[in-house]
């Protein structure tokens, strides 16, 4: 009864249309206002002690390292970098889109940013290579996604701090779910030019590609000082974090030179305005799942569910159905803190691997930035080609096809994002 | 007056996100300097003692989440779920905006009250941080505060839309740098090589 009206109320205050975080607040304090007798300076102490744990201060640190690098300059050598690779194979440029997207995305950390960043360069060359429309867009506005699954990963980091799974394990097991995602991606593009026979490019020689690479190669590196750093034990999750964050601010100042010091309070006032939305969120999701908590919901739903004999095959596909329907709705931070605690009890009891789940729900987050009507993608997509959303969807259809198979592989195979983790001694 | 709290606002943000980067870089160097066997420089380091990086990291992030919050309302980057109600008639929607930004000011102003009563009850107590044995209560001032900020954000935003229909927008897909690039000639790629241009199949010459 009581999750019935906690439920409605959320819902109810978030269809008005009021920032999340502030509908996630407001159902807290009027159930405990209402129903509860628990003292309400409780709720005051926990939006300070709700974030205060060294786990969840590597989102700031992330979201700075990705705005550093997060500059049309990077995006461009990334271009160039996957052209020189797949350029000369079927579908072009549009095939080194998806390889950019992927690396673009992966430094960046942001998938719109990626749209925008990649988008814009490389739509118009397309175009003005005989290339329709319709084609860039699809590939730009599906590969723009990868970011979240590639580490490093804030929605796995929003994951992890919400179940207690480890940061380290999640960023690796992420990693080979990636690669034949963007692999899939890129075999769905290389068919269909292959089909209409789309232009392709000249096959660059190995010393372009050299000269290509070792421009790229020092954003790449990001990647390598999180994932190096956490896997050899040099740093925690949150020191990688900040080690990359300064990374990214020598490399894009004083290597690629796009960014003057100049611009670097905007830089750091940027981050800190969308790290501390992200932290906003997840104080008031603290605070939401401390409700749920305290009033026993996910046991109840835990035994519910059970008892209704839902087998693990069964929940999962709930569970996938759940979260993209949810994907229409809001953005994949608010999504995972606030269905993951509830989510989580009951895939323990059905004995789902913890890493697992919290990969599949990140395939699912990156599914729904790309399908109408509220993909986030979809959205930004449209400005950089100034195509409607209808149009759009129809031009995203084969690469969300692809997406959606994808997903049902991610839930029903866990040894794909858990071999590496495993083989590697993290699990 | 309020051009200058705009500002402290902003400086106080970046300068938390700056500071806290350059703490815990300078913890991670320290733990692996000091283990470097260089007698008088390994013992100076070891003199050194970093155990309250990582208290005043987070410290320092949540206080720039609580009023990184309150400039956010400015910046308009706290996003709701806006689907049913782009659908309402224009008077409609702009009752249900109006009516959000007011519960976002009710909601942070009673946390800011509340925030307020939890700082007076824990400066009664006299408790101190663990590490750095700071005061508790001047730590929680950042909910009293920064919520305050908020509320005061809300009904500064909800007064400009009622006055101009104007509401805040953040624009996700920012990048810098792009201007500069559109206008470019890509297939070149900046490889000034004369390797790359040209399509090889047809199609390509518009």
């Amino acid at each position: 009864m009581n999750a019935a009206i906690i439920f409605v109320l959320l819902l109810v205050l978030m269809l008005t249309g009021m920032p999340i975080s502030i509908s996630l607040g407001l159902t807290v304090l009027t159930f405990f206002f209402s129903f509860s007798n628990d003292p309400m300076t409780v709720v005051a102490q926990k939006l300070f002690t709700g974030i205060e744990k060294f786990e969840i201060m590597a989102i700031p640190f992330f979201i700075l390292a990705g705005n550093f690098l997060t500059h049309g300059g990077v995006a461009r050598r990334m271009i160039n970098f996957a052209t020189s690779m797949v350029g000369h194979w079927h579908g072009g440029l549009g095939l080194a889109g998806v390889m950019a997207c992927a690396l673009f995305a992966a430094v960046s950390g942001s998938s719109p940013a990626t749209v925008v960043a990649i988008g814009s360069i490389l739509l118009p060359a397309m175009v003005k290579q005989g290339f329709p429309k319709s084609f860039g867009a699809g590939v730009i506005t599906t590969s723009g996604a990868l970011g979240i699954l590639i580490p490093p990963s804030i929605v796995m980091v929003m994951y992890s701090v919400s179940t207690s799974t480890s940061v380290g394990a999640l960023f690796m097991a992420g990693i080979v779910p990636g690669l034949v995602m963007a692999s899939l991606l890129g075999l769905t593009t290389w068919w269909k030019a292959r089909k209409n026979d789309y232009p392709r490019m000249p096959k660059a020689t190995w010393r372009v590609r050299l000269k290509a690479f070792r421009e790229s190669v020092w954003g790449l590196l990001l990647i390598v000082v999180v994932m190096g750093g956490i896997y050899t034990g040099v740093f925690t999750p949150t020191e990688a974090a900040a080690m990359s964050a300064v990374y990214a601010f020598l490399i894009a100042t004083f290597v690629y030179k796009d960014m003057g010091l100049k611009k670097v309070p905007k830089v750091l006032l940027d981050s800190a305005n969308m790290s501390a939305m992200l932290l906003y969120i997840i104080t008031n999701a603290m605070l939401f799942s401390f409700l749920l908590t305290s009033e026993q919901i996910p046991q109840i739903m835990a035994d519910w569910i059970i008892g209704k004999g839902l087998g693990p095959i069964a929940f999962l596909l709930v569970v996938n159905v759940l979260l993209l329907v949810a994907g229409n709705f809001m953005e994949p931070s608010s999504i995972v803190l606030i269905m993951a605690p509830i989510l989580f009890p009951v895939a323990m009891k059905l004995g789902i691997n913890p890493v697992h789940f919290g990969i599949l729900i990140t395939v699912n987050m990156e599914v729904g930035m790309c399908h109408p009507p509220v993909g986030l993608n979809l959205y930004v997509a449209s400005g950089v080609t100034k195509m409607g959303i209808t149009e759009l969807t129809v031009a995203v259809w084969p690469w969300l096809l692809t997406m959606l198979g994808f997903l049902i592989l991610v839930t029903y195979w866990p040894a794909l994002s858990l071999w590496l983790p495993k083989t590697l001694g993290m699990l | 007056m309020l051009k200058a709290l705009d500002h402290l606002e902003e400086w106080l943000i970046t300068f938390l996100m700056g500071a806290a980067t350059l703490v815990i870089f300078a913890a991670v160097l320290h733990r692996y300097a000091s283990n470097i066997p260089y007698p008088a420089f390994q013992d100076w380091l070891l003199t050194i003692n970093m155990s309250w990086a990582q208290e005043l990291c987070i410290y320092m992030f949540v206080w720039m989440a609580k009023f990184g919050a309150a400039y956010g309302v400015r910046t308009g980057i706290h996003v709701g779920v806006d689907v049913l109600i782009n659908r309402l008639s224009s008077k409609n929607r702009f009752k249900f905006v109006l009516f959000g930004l007011m519960a976002g000011a009710f909601f942070t102003g009673i946390i800011a009250v509340m925030g307020g009563g939890l700082v007076w009850h824990v400066r009664e107590g006299g408790t101190t941080t663990e590490v750095l044995e700071w005061p508790q209560w001047i730590v929680y001032m950042a909910i009293p505060l920064g919520s305050g900020l908020m509320c005061f954000r809300f009904l500064q935003v909800a007064w400009n839309f009622v006055k101009t229909g104007q509401l805040p927008h953040h624009d996700h897909g920012h990048v810098e740098g792009i201007e500069d690039l559109k206008n470019e000639d890509l297939i070149p790629l900046a490889l000034k090589d004369n390797l790359h241009p040209r399509n090889v199949r047809k199609g390509g010459e518009k």
